[in-house]
């Protein structure tokens, strides 16, 4: 395991970011980190990165703890925190070439070439950074946390100011990274369709405590769906529902609305159900979808 | 990582900077006015400064030299550098801070303690490169312009004279504690950076420290009388220390002695004490600040 996060709690005078935040990321797996903005994931990757002190709870990364060995443990990482400042008076290669110096490796003008290659932007880095796109700096960002060859790579928001060919670069840049060079990626966002297409696995944080967390192709399994009914009388069919099976799939949601996970092939049996119980169904949307799960939770749906 | 890398880091930061470079502009521009302004109409300011030992005196020889120049000059400057220093040292931290460089930075394998010393080591060489050159300004432009000859010192009641073979050493020690004096000033401004998330803040607060101090120094009232001594600004004209020689029983200059080492040697301490306390104190701050930049 690359990073074991328990109960891990910031809180900013009585404002709570992150509260009792536990989770794991397998060595090799690319880890989505999902929340909606200010949902606390910059403040936990600045507490992995040991940039803040968490409030309480424990960071291991490595089998390490984060505050005791720090220097140890950063030498194997490398990360863009929200978005990738640099110095704007320096060249692109010049960034590149102090913050690979920083790393406290040996680095070779080579690797530093090799590297500006992989983020598209070898032919731009002797230009100075102010003159620099959006999706340059961040590309220069992420040459910065790999110059260096982490074993773990944490991106935040690495998407965020990109055009459409510019976040597909990003994406196509985290698999490579996971696949063909083997390393563990922790990324995050707030948009869920960016983390489908590359997440092995995912946690969903809301407002500082975790949701949910598990594997991405068995959060999206097809097979299981959520239904949100609208229906004419909502404590009537909830009281039905409770009779049933699907019981312990059923969701809080807003008046006159039913929220109910099932296997999707049940739709037609519960509408059935429904509608020969004299309820009247005006609408049932089955979504299916990482996003409309996402949605669904971070708006406070959750039981 | 080697403490020496970051070091070289830093200053090649502080060096690739455009804002560094006006300070040292700047000096270059104010004491080449002030050079041009004497040389232009010195003979009659140094006659005018003179009228009242002209009379019960014959002095005769190279009287407004580079060694006189170089004096003035010193007086006059010392009190608006460490404007020009708070630009840089003021920066160090919150100029990071402001550009959001610094988190980047602390990404990487670099002890804070380590990180923080560096900087400050950077800020303190920068100072002395400040120094030196103003020392080449005020005192080697100066020696080739107006030349050189006995220097004359004209205080409020009495004329000191320092023979031109005892003056150069005086004046590398007088830069020497010059530098000390603006190294403190650097070392308060890099410890005020790191409350700012712009540089703004701490250069404008080590200039109004500087002149809440001095005035403190001028006011001559009983009750700031014991905090006196311990206020840096008390200590920063030490260099002048230099320039006052001891007398013989003929009335003549002892060549190579110093009126009050001791005195100097206090002052320069104090001001020592009170760089390693703003350091360690940066280090202390530093190590538990929060990074939200």
């Amino acid at each position: 395991m690359i990073l074991e996060v328990e109960q891990l709690k910031k809180r900013f005078g009585n404002f709570v970011a992150v509260d009792d935040l536990s989770f794991s990321v397998q060595q090799g797996e690319v880890y989505g980190f999902l929340g909606q903005n200010g949902a606390g994931k910059s403040t936990t990757i600045r507490m992995l990165l040991s940039l803040i002190t968490p409030t309480s709870g424990s960071i291991q990364l490595f089998g390490k703890s984060i505050t005791e060995h720090r220097e140890e443990i950063l030498n194997q990482m490398g990360a863009v925190v929200e978005k990738p400042d640099l110095y704007k008076y320096l060249t692109g290669y010049e960034n590149l070439s102090l913050f690979a110096k920083m790393s406290g490796k040996d680095i070779s003008k080579e690797i530093i070439n090799n590297t500006l290659a992989l983020v598209g932007l070898e032919k731009r880095c002797h230009d100075p950074v102010r003159v620099y796109s959006q999706g340059m700096k961040q590309r220069l960002g992420i040459a910065v946390a790999l110059v260096h060859d982490p074993a773990f790579i944490i991106l935040d928001e690495p998407t965020n100011g990109l055009d459409p060919q510019g976040i597909a670069d990003i994406r196509n840049l985290i698999l490579y990274l996971s696949k063909e060079r083997k390393k563990t990626v922790l990324v995050s966002s707030h948009l869920l369709s960016e983390i489908e297409q590359v997440a092995d696995s995912m946690l969903i944080i809301n407002k500082g405590k975790k949701i949910v967390e598990g594997r991405v192709n068995e959060l999206l399994n097809p097979n299981h769906v959520r239904l949100e009914i609208t229906v004419d009388d909502d404590q009537k069919a909830k009281q039905l529902i409770e009779n049933t099976s699907w019981s312990k799939g059923l969701k809080n949601a807003p008046d006159g609305k039913l929220i109910v996970e099932t296997e999707a092939q049940a739709i037609g049996q519960l509408n059935k159900l429904l509608v020969e119980s004299n309820i009247n169904v005006t609408s049932l949307r089955s979504m299916n979808s990482l996003e409309a799960y996402f949605l669904s939770l971070t708006t406070g749906n959750e039981v | 990582m080697k403490f020496s890398t970051i070091v070289y880091l830093e200053l090649y930061k502080i060096f690739r900077k455009p804002r560094t470079y006006i300070a040292f502009g700047a000096i270059a521009a104010i004491v080449g006015l002030i050079q041009l302004g004497f040389y232009a109409d010195g003979k009659n300011y140094m006659q005018f400064g003179l009228q009242s030992f002209t009379d019960s005196f014959d002095i005769n020889g190279n009287i407004m030299n580079g060694y006189l120049m170089a004096y003035i000059i010193l007086q006059l400057m010392l009190v608006h550098v460490p404007l020009l220093i708070a630009l840089v040292a003021g920066d160090m931290i919150s100029g990071e801070a402001a550009q959001g460089t610094l988190r980047v930075l602390l990404t990487k394998p670099i002890s804070r303690a380590k990180l923080i010393a560096g900087k400050f080591s950077a800020t303190a060489i920068y100072t002395i490169a400040l120094l030196i050159w103003m020392a080449i300004w005020a005192l080697g432009i100066s020696m080739i312009v107006f030349g050189i000859d006995d220097m004359l010192i004209l205080k409020s009641d009495l004329v000191t004279q320092i023979v031109k073979t005892d003056i150069l050493w005086r004046y590398a020690a007088a830069f020497g504690f010059a530098a000390l004096a603006m190294t403190t000033v650097a070392a308060m401004s890099f410890f005020l950076s790191l409350f700012a998330e712009n540089s703004i803040g701490p250069i404008m607060a080590t200039m109004s420290i500087i002149i809440v101090f001095t005035i403190l120094n001028t006011l001559d009232l009983p009750i700031f009388d014991k905090v006196k001594p311990f206020l840096f600004t008390s200590h920063m004209l030490g260099w002048k220390g230099f320039f006052d020689v001891q007398i013989n029983e003929n009335n003549e200059q002892i060549v190579g002695s110093i009126e009050n080492l001791p005195a100097v040697m206090i002052s320069g301490g104090i001001l020592l004490l009170h760089i390693i306390g703003f350091l360690i104190a940066s280090v202390v701050v530093f190590r538990r600040k929060d990074v939200l930049s």
